[in-house]
């Protein structure tokens, strides 16, 4: 029953919140009116009496509200006036306040922001069974084959997936892309082909229909295909009766026998999945790496111990075929690690800089809610004196720094629908496809809870910091004093040492962006060797049924050229098999120099294959560097030749007599024919994260005619107006061609590197704010210093004192607080250029340039900040000073 | 004048019990009579007396009426609830047998 009466109690005291009062009051005054008659009983005069009666009971206030807590039913009532009191006060102040909730906002939708793209791409979910136990297995063959070969060889692979004690089980994988639909509407897709166990591995179901079985990997059976969610919706309209019915892939028909659930995008950005059938001759060679393979480990077994056994596997490979696999080493990948190994350390990063973002703006509010403070140190007083504990005081700072920090997150979430679509639309899809969960960018009840405990978090830790510096108000001195309060040593240290840790957040923010952004210009001048202005880029790619014989590709492909070159201001139009900033890595093939077939096969080098028409390196301004370039002269009947790139000259023949030496592609039983090398050109970058000099082979497009290949056009006026004549040329010569939009060369480039632009300027955008927030947190410190100190300046001037003298005191005190913060940041900025070197694209370590540049900038930001109030000071009448108070 | 010997924290709500558990009386009584019947010895502040009963109110051990006082005015009247009757009981027990003990170790040691 107890409770019972404790809860009317409570309810009592809330709703009937007057009549508690009124007995409380009168249960009170019962008291000392008893008292008094008593007093007056004993003797004492009346008003003796009631002075006394008074004295002996203490503070009534204090009493009543320490009645008031006991009961308990202060807590709601209170909560609610501490409320509407800070709502008062903050309307009061509309400076103050929308310069915090501005401040807080721009912080906390930083933090907003990028988390959305955390909580998109880092917190993807994969919907594979376990996929911890998934990894990634691939051979090293010990040399530099670009930024991701991770290949194995079919042979290796059915050795693995027989013999091994450590898997599960394991399938293997390749990309292929294909022309899909009729003759006149043919569209590029990228598809997959997988053995029959792909999705078991991995552990999904379709959405609807069925699987492969093991028949459909025999060649021949394999006309079946399993499509994506997406591709479901987009070409055929999310058509239910779609299972059952055929699809024209390269001019082959198939059978759609199951789609797979919405979430299932792996491998990205792979839209079509068909039976890997490989002939037997195909499964059981060594010589190339040329599948992708998947494995999932038996439990228990550990990544690590599955390394270790895989060391045992690759030395008996290479014992039973040395010729093959001497050299080469099976190993493995979390596919976990693999999945956000591009992802993670990028959007962590940017994570960190936002959060360092929010505690800039933190120091900074929390700088001006205690400048704030000194004016209401009277009010506090006064409370305090009141019987105001420290717990009510809390309570009514937490209100007020909460209400502002709330609706700076309310505000925050209101700003990030925009910016995040802006983010999410920013980067082309061209790139943005190859990144799983890009499209989930946006702002969800993720998003949303976590702006909210942002917002939170920081009203909070603002709240208590302002209670922790009330608690030092000294009632009795702050009531005697008269005029304006002041700060004493212990609160300027507090806030010198939020100027200090101002100046290291900006520090190590700016010298984050900096790098990122000189990485990015790195990485924009990076495609060297040609010059991409004016050029338009087509890729054209011709259905396998009509276009079996070579000779009808080449023709397609010489009508196409000649059609291009005949429109009027195009100065040439050439074809190569990869264009530069294609985002996608050339062809690999193995080669073998004649004179020097004693190697191994597993020393075999490996070069780049390009194909490229007689006037490729015209068009892109490729320089010869000796020879000759091809000619229309190099067709299928004349000497085979081949060009090759001045790094794989000069690393093969170092002695520069690369011309006229033979090469096959291949290993040294290749029945590939002989090619003579005819001449030298310019290193060429394919791609950013490619290195420079990578061997690359050049074979003439008329000995090895392709039917995919990317038309360039240098044109002498503006390239995009050539695009509609382009695509109408190609149509007519054959409308059954997969044409992909036509882009100019210019904007492929700043397409591939969008991603690293956009971190830049993210990264940018946060240095500039700090570098804001820092100069108005040191401005405003100093300039309440000086403030402070307008009394004794004048005195000073009064007495004589040098105007500049008093300057240089001022700005030392601003250099002072500065130049720690920056002996503090300086170390700290080199570690973080030194982590980033390795997680962003572009960086390179410690760059003293930029690291001296923002140290002097934030030095002169500072001198400024101080130089303005030491002026004012300095110049104000020493009369005037003398009587501020 | 020496200063009031100071209440042992906690001691106050059993004196209140106990001084309220014969009958129902109003604050200022009680702190009378805690004084008197400790013959001057334990004065009670009433800064610390009102929140007390309001506390024991809040915890259900006492309760209150207002009622008619001595000099015919309107006063608020404490008396024990059950459950305050048998919570004095158990305090009481606990504290003779802590102050036994403490005069046992006073005594011997």
């Amino acid at each position: 029953m107890r409770w019972l009466r404790r809860i009317a109690n409570r309810l009592r005291g809330v709703f009937h919140r007057k009549a508690a009062e009124l007995e409380l009051d009168q249960e009170l005054t019962f008291h000392l009116e008893r008292q008094i008659a008593e007093n007056i009983a004993a003797g004492m005069p009346a008003e003796a009496a009631r002075r006394a009666a008074l004295l002996d009971f203490g503070g009534v206030e204090q009493c009543k509200e320490e009645c008031r807590e006991a009961r308990g039913i202060e807590r709601f009532g209170s909560l609610l006036a501490d409320l509407r009191y800070a709502l008062r006060t903050l309307r009061k102040s509309p400076g103050f306040t929308a310069a915090s909730v501005l401040t807080l906002a721009l912080g906390i939708g930083a933090n907003t922001a990028i988390f959305s793209m955390v909580n998109a791409l880092l917190l993807h979910p994969y919907n594979f069974r376990s996929l911890d136990t998934l990894v990634r297995v691939w051979e090293d063959r010990g040399i530099d084959e670009g930024y991701d070969a991770r290949y194995i060889a079919p042979g290796d692979a059915e050795d693995l997936r027989s013999a091994n004690g450590i898997f599960e089980s394991m399938t293997t994988y390749g990309f292929q892309s294909f022309g899909m639909g009729a003759e006149k509407d043919v569209q590029p897709v990228l598809g997959c082909k997988v053995s029959a166990n792909f999705f078991d591995v991995l552990g999904v179901v379709p959405a609807a229909g069925r699987l492969f079985t093991a028949a459909e990997e025999q060649p021949g059976s394999d006309q079946v295909a399993i499509i994506s969610h997406g591709l479901w919706q987009r070409r055929f309209g999310g058509d239910p009766q779609l299972l059952g019915k055929n699809l024209l892939l390269n001019g082959r028909s198939y059978t759609v026998v199951g789609i797979m659930p919405k979430d299932f995008d792996y491998p990205v950005p792979v839209e079509l999945w068909i039976p890997l059938a490989l002939t037997p001759s195909e499964k059981a060679d060594r010589s190339q790496l040329s599948l992708s393979a998947l494995a999932r480990l038996k439990t228990g077994v550990s990544a690590s111990q599955a390394v270790a056994a895989l060391v045992n596997f690759s030395a008996r490979l290479q014992r039973e075929y040395p010729n093959t696999n001497t050299g080469r080493k099976t190993t493995l990948l979390q596919l976990r690690k693999e999945l956000y190994m591009f992802t993670l350390p990028l959007f962590s990063l940017l994570q960190i800089a936002a959060g360092f973002v929010l505690l800039l703006a933190c120091a900074n509010l929390a700088n001006l809610v205690f400048a704030r403070m000194i004016g209401r140190q009277r009010e506090i007083a006064v409370r305090t004196t009141l019987g105001a504990g420290i717990g009510r005081l809390a309570q009514l700072f937490l209100c007020e720094t909460m209400l502002f920090s709330l609706v700076a997150g309310v505000v925050a979430i209101a700003i990030s629908f925009g910016s995040v679509r802006a983010l999410r639309t920013s980067i082309p899809v061209g790139w943005t496809k190859w990144v799983p969960g890009w499209d989930g960018i946006r702002v969800d009840g993720n998003v949303l809870v976590f702006t909210i405990l942002v917002a939170a978090a920081v009203g909070i830790s603002l709240g208590w910091a302002t209670m922790l510096h009330a608690s030092r108000v000294e009632p009795n001195k702050t009531l005697k004093e008269t005029g304006m309060g002041s700060l004493t040593p212990a609160r300027r240290r507090l806030r010198s040492a939020l100027v200090v840790a101002q100046v290291i957040f900006a520090l190590v923010l700016m010298v984050c962006a900096g790098l990122t952004i000189q990485g990015f210009v790195r990485l924009a001048s990076v495609y060297q060797g040609f010059e991409p202005a004016s050029v338009l880029r087509e890729e054209i790619s011709l259905p396998e049924k009509a276009y079996g014989e070579k000779v009808k590709v080449q023709n397609f492909y010489q009508q196409l050229l000649r059609g291009a070159a005949a429109m009027p201001g195009v100065e040439s139009a050439s074809l190569v098999s990869n264009s530069p900033a294609s985002n996608v890595d050339n062809e690999t093939t193995y080669f073998t120099i004649e004179g020097k077939t004693a190697l191994k096969a597993s020393e075999v080098p490996s070069a780049d294959l390009q194909i490229a028409s007689p006037g490729f390196f015209d068009t892109l301004k490729i320089s010869l560097v000796s020879g000759r370039t091809f000619s229309e002269a190099d067709g299928p009947e004349a000497p085979r030749v081949a060009l090759i790139s001045d790094g794989m000259a000069t690393r093969f023949w170092p002695k520069g007599d690369a011309l006229g030496h033979r090469i096959k592609l291949g290993t040294r039983d290749s029945p590939e024919v002989w090619l003579t090398i005819v001449g030298v050109v310019g290193d060429v970058r394919q791609n950013w994260w490619n290195p420079l000099t990578r061997p690359v082979i050049y074979q003439p497009f008329g000995q090895s005619p392709q039917r995919s290949m990317t038309m360039l056009v240098r044109t002498t006026t503006l390239p995009a107006s050539y695009v509609a004549g382009l695509r109408q040329i190609s149509r007519q010569l054959d409308a059954g061609a997969v044409l992909q939009e036509i882009n100019t060369l210019e904007q492929e480039i700043a397409d591939s590197i969008a991603i690293v632009r956009i971190m830049g300027i993210l990264m940018g955008v946060f240095g500039m704010v700090a570098l804001t927030l820092s100069s108005i947190g040191v401005y405003g410190v100093l300039s309440e210093s000086v403030a402070q100190r307008t009394h004794e300046i004048g005195i000073r001037l009064a007495l004589g004192a040098n105007p500049r003298d008093l300057m240089k005191l001022i700005l030392w005190q601003a250099l002072k607080l500065t130049g720690i913060g920056l002996a503090i940041a300086l170390p700290i900025s080199a570690a973080v250029a030194r982590g980033m070197a390795g997680l962003v694209f572009g960086v390179v370590s410690v760059d003293f340039a930029v690291l001296g540049a923002f140290t002097l900038l934030l030095l002169v930001v500072a001198l400024l900040a101080g130089y303005l109030p030491a002026r004012r000071a300095v110049r104000v009448d020493p009369m005037i000073s003398l009587r501020y108070e | 004048m020496t200063k009031p010997t100071d209440l042992v924290q906690g001691t106050l709500d059993l004196l209140i019990l106990k001084t309220i558990a014969l009958e129902a009386m109003h604050g200022w009584a009680i702190a009378q009579r805690i004084r008197q019947v400790s013959k001057e010895v334990l004065q009670v502040n009433q800064g610390a007396l009102y929140p007390a009963l309001h506390r024991l109110e809040q915890q259900g051990w006492i309760t209150a009426e207002w009622g008619e006082s001595e000099n015919n005015r309107r006063a608020k009247y404490y008396s024990l609830t059950k459950s305050g009757k048998r919570y004095l009981q158990s305090e009481q027990a606990n504290w003779e047998r802590l102050s036994a003990a403490i005069g046992l170790v006073l005594k011997t040691a």
